[in-house]
Order: structure tokens, then sequence, then C-alpha cells
């Protein structure tokens, strides 16, 4: 239940020497897909909180958060200055920013990486917008192929619902209101939503994604996404988190002056341990 | 009507935008004499009554001071600087190079992707991955590369200011002193840039000559890439 799974057409991250293959990784990457209100987010969560009480080391990283990229992008979007093209390359940016600085190094020191949206969502994404399905393919070939992607399948009709729910208003580009496709915001989102919901099928074709129906319950999804991953984990690097609580103990101390729990003295990246 | 051809696949729906305007694009290496032959081209052109625009590729003001952030933080690694280059040039072609060929004007290109090329093929990033991303360019009417030896391009760098940081490729070169990292920098650069001229098919002029001598050069060509836009 590990590479077998995956189509062997997948491209990514081995088609120029100097980029890295997987494979050759201690780690495992582990990514969740799917469209806001999926419940991915919620699944990913779930999964790292049981890894992390088995033990395992897991880092977390989510899409469009380099801490150097991600202010161009935020302010392109107020000022509606992003187009296609240059959302799509802004986003790639991100993307390699943090393959280089987090899932890279993760992957090499026998980590677990858990990854909340992957390189399937800017092919999504972009090439609803109409962007080149195979340049794309090309420009994030630098991309390190996942041990397990999972793909959270909603229908068409319930994703507006469970995204529109709650929300005062729709994003200008979330809704796809820079494609110009209609005026109405909520009219555009819907044909959006339809063209993304479109290329996850092919993509979950293409490159074999496990799709999982994100209309059961957060805990049979759970149980599905447990039972894929429990085969995965045998040689992974594991880490003691009670040795703090057994120095303590055994000395009498309170650990007042202890950090408190959470603490990170790096903030640059997101790691999550124990 | 003239529409724009592009390196590799056409961008969205741009290929059928109709763009009367010109081109021309000045590459080499820094120090060279580009900023200097553009200022000539651009008063000459105007005197023979063209529109010129030679602002188009300075930094655009969505990604600009993300790149310097992170340059004077040397903290990005090369797959992520490019593709913010990449961004950037887009960006610039699209909202201002474009609409100004449309209107007709004739821009005057200080550098193309072929400096962004050149200086990543030095610092070792796949040069097939590099040219793939940028495909998405539009062919300039004409690219002119303005071709240099090292012992040529020296003394003119150092008449005018000392030489820079990032132009001697201290950034990933170890070198015992800036010079020494000048001259090997700019060497392997010139090295790319010629066979970039190779692959994509400049004009090399020879830049070792004066600098009327390379304005004669260039109004010939210029001359003649511009002649139907007057017909």
């Amino acid at each position: 239940m590990t590479e077998n799974h995956l189509s062997t057409n997948f491209q990514m991250g081995q088609r120029y020497g100097s980029h890295p293959q997987d494979g050759k990784y201690p780690g495992r990457l582990i990514i969740v897909e799917g469209i806001d209100g999926s419940g991915k987010s919620t699944q990913i969560d779930l999964l790292g909180k049981w890894l992390k009480r088995l033990g395992y080391v897991t880092v977390f990283t989510e899409w469009n958060s380099s801490p150097i990229v991600k202010r161009t992008t935020k302010r392109g979007k107020q000022e509606k200055k992003l187009t296609p093209m240059s959302f799509s390359l802004i986003h790639a940016a991100d993307f390699a920013n943090r393959v280089y600085t987090q899932v890279i190094p993760a992957l090499k020191s026998g980590t677990i990486v858990l990854a909340d949206r992957y390189v399937y969502t800017a092919l999504a994404r972009d090439t609803a917008r109409g962007v080149n399905r195979e340049w794309l393919r090309r420009v994030y070939s630098f991309a390190i192929k996942p041990s397990l992607a999972f793909y959270f399948k909603v229908p068409l009709d319930e994703s507006i619902r469970r995204i529109v729910t709650g929300r005062d208003q729709l994003g200008y580009y979330e809704s796809g209101s820079d494609l110009g496709l209609t005026s109405s915001r909520e009219e555009s989102f819907r044909m959006f939503q339809g063209r993304l919901l479109e290329e996850y099928d092919r993509l979950t074709e293409e490159y074999g994604l496990i799709a999982i129906d994100a209309t059961d319950t957060i805990a049979v999804q759970q149980q599905k996404v447990r039972e894929y991953v429990e085969p995965l984990l045998p040689g992974i690097m594991q880490f003691d988190n009670h040795t703090v609580p057994d120095a303590l103990s055994s000395t009498g101390l309170s650990g007042r002056y202890l950090p408190p729990a959470g603490y990170r003295r790096l903030t640059d990246p997101i790691l999550t341990e124990g | 009507m003239k529409t724009p051809k592009f390196y590799g696949h056409t961008p969205l729906n741009l290929g059928d935008k109709p763009l009367p305007g010109r081109l021309i694009v000045i590459e080499g290496t820094d120090g060279v004499g580009r900023s200097t032959q553009i200022g000539l081209l651009k008063e000459w052109l105007e005197t023979e009554g063209f529109a010129v625009s030679d602002t188009g590729f300075r930094r655009s003001d969505l990604t600009g001071s993300g790149i310097d952030r992170a340059k004077r933080g040397h903290i990005l690694d090369h797959l992520t600087l490019n593709l913010f280059y990449a961004t950037d040039f887009w960006d610039r072609m699209e909202r201002s190079i474009m609409p100004a060929l449309e209107a007709g004007m004739v821009i005057l290109g200080d550098r193309y992707i072929f400096s962004i090329m050149a200086r990543s093929r030095v610092r070792g990033v796949p040069a097939q991955w590099l040219d793939d991303v940028l495909e998405f360019a539009m062919i300039p009417d004409q690219v002119y590369f303005l071709d240099v030896d090292v012992e040529h391009l020296l003394p003119r760098v150092m008449a005018n200011r000392e030489l820079d940081h990032w132009e001697s490729g201290e950034d990933f070169l170890r070198e015992p002193d800036r010079y020494a990292s000048f001259v090997r920098y700019q060497g392997a650069l010139i090295k790319e840039f010629r066979s970039l001229a190779d692959q994509y098919g400049f004009k090399t002029i020879d830049a070792r000559r004066s600098v009327l001598e390379v304005f004669q050069d260039l109004q010939k060509g210029v001359r003649s890439v511009l002649e139907e836009m007057r017909s």
C-alpha cells in the first residue's frame, strides 16, 4: 500500500539530475488535497495528532505560507494586480521556497512531512484559470513526489454549500472573478468551482491520488486515512517525548523555568514536535 | 496586423492581441554599455519620430520590494529566486510592455529573460528547467547582444565605479578577493551569454570597440527593424 498506489508516470522530481528524486529520502511525505471546506485540514490535523501520539516526529507545511513570498502574494491579491500567470508564478515561488526550506530538510532528517495542499492545488487552480497544462508540469518538475496523496472529494453542490455557509463574501480570486467569466461573483464562483473539481478528477487519475469520499463522517474518513498511512510507518524516526516528565518525576523538580509547551526558539520552520 | 509570438506555448489568449509596436532588446553583461547605448538610441529614435519607452523592464511594483528584501537577506534559494524573477518579468510584460506595444510604441529593453538565464546557469540552476519556465516570454523583434571579453570589460567598469558584490558573484563564489571573483564570474557569464546567443539567435555586436562604433551598428540594425512601421 505504498508507492504502488501511485501512478508510475509521475514525472515530478524525476526529471532533472540535480533535482533530488523521491525514494532517496528516509522520511515520508503525506499530502492532502481538496477544495476549501472539504475537511482536508481537519483530517491532516487528526492524522498529525495520532502520529505524534505514536511518537513520530512530524513537520507540517501549508499552502502559500513561505515567510518571504507570501507578503507579495497577499499584496498582489489585495490590489488585484495578479493575473492568471503571475498568480501561478508567485505560488510556484512560494512552493519552491517551502520545498527547499521545509520539505527537503525534513525528509532528509527522516521525519514525516504533512502538507495541507501540495502541487496539485496549483495544477488544478491554474489550469482552471486557463494556464497551459504542460507548462505547469514543467514548472513544477522540482516537486518531490509524495509517499501518499489524499484527495477529499466533495460533489459540486455540496462544495458550494460548504464554502458559502458562514461567509459574508466570496474572495475575488477564490471565486475566479479575475477571469471575468460573469459579472456575478456567486455565478463566477460556481463556474470556477466546477472547473476546479473537473481538474481534480483529472489529476486523481493522472497522479493516482487516493480519493476519499468527503461526505462520509470525519471518523470514517480518518479511519481510512490511517489504514493507508500505517504501512508506511515502520522504520520512521521516533522521538521519545516523555523524557521531560520522566526527568521531573525522578528528580522531584517542578520544571517551573522550562519553556512553555509549544515554545519554539526558531520562528521560521514550522516544526511541531510532540 | 502584427500579433505576438512566444518562445514556448502562447500564454492565455495573448496570441491574438494585435501589437503594432516593436520590441528591441539589448542584452549583455554588467558594465558592457547597455544603458549608454539605450540612451543614445532613445534620443535618436525620438528625433526620427518614434514614441519610445525604455522603462518597461525595471522592477515591477508587484514583486520588486519582495525581491530586494530577499536579496538583501541572502535568504532565497535559486529556484525560489528564479520564480520570483519570472513573476516579476511576466508582470511587467503583461501590464507594461504589451500595453505600450499595443499603443504602437518602440520599446527598448535593457536586459530580457536571457540575463536571468545566464545568471542562473552559472549558479548551477538546471538550464532546461529555467528555459521551460521562461518560455512564456514574447519573442522580441530583435535581440542585440553586446559581446565583450573580461579584459576589455574590466577597464570600462573600473573607470566608472568599484567592483560590485553581485556583479562579482560573491554570493556563491569563494575567491580570495573581489578582483579574482569578478574575473571568474564575468568570464563565466559571458560564456553563458554566448551560448544563449547561439541557442536563441541574437545579433551579436562586438562591444570591445568604441561607443560610437557600437552605436552605428545598432542604428543600422534598428533602422531596418523599424522600417516597416512607417509604411
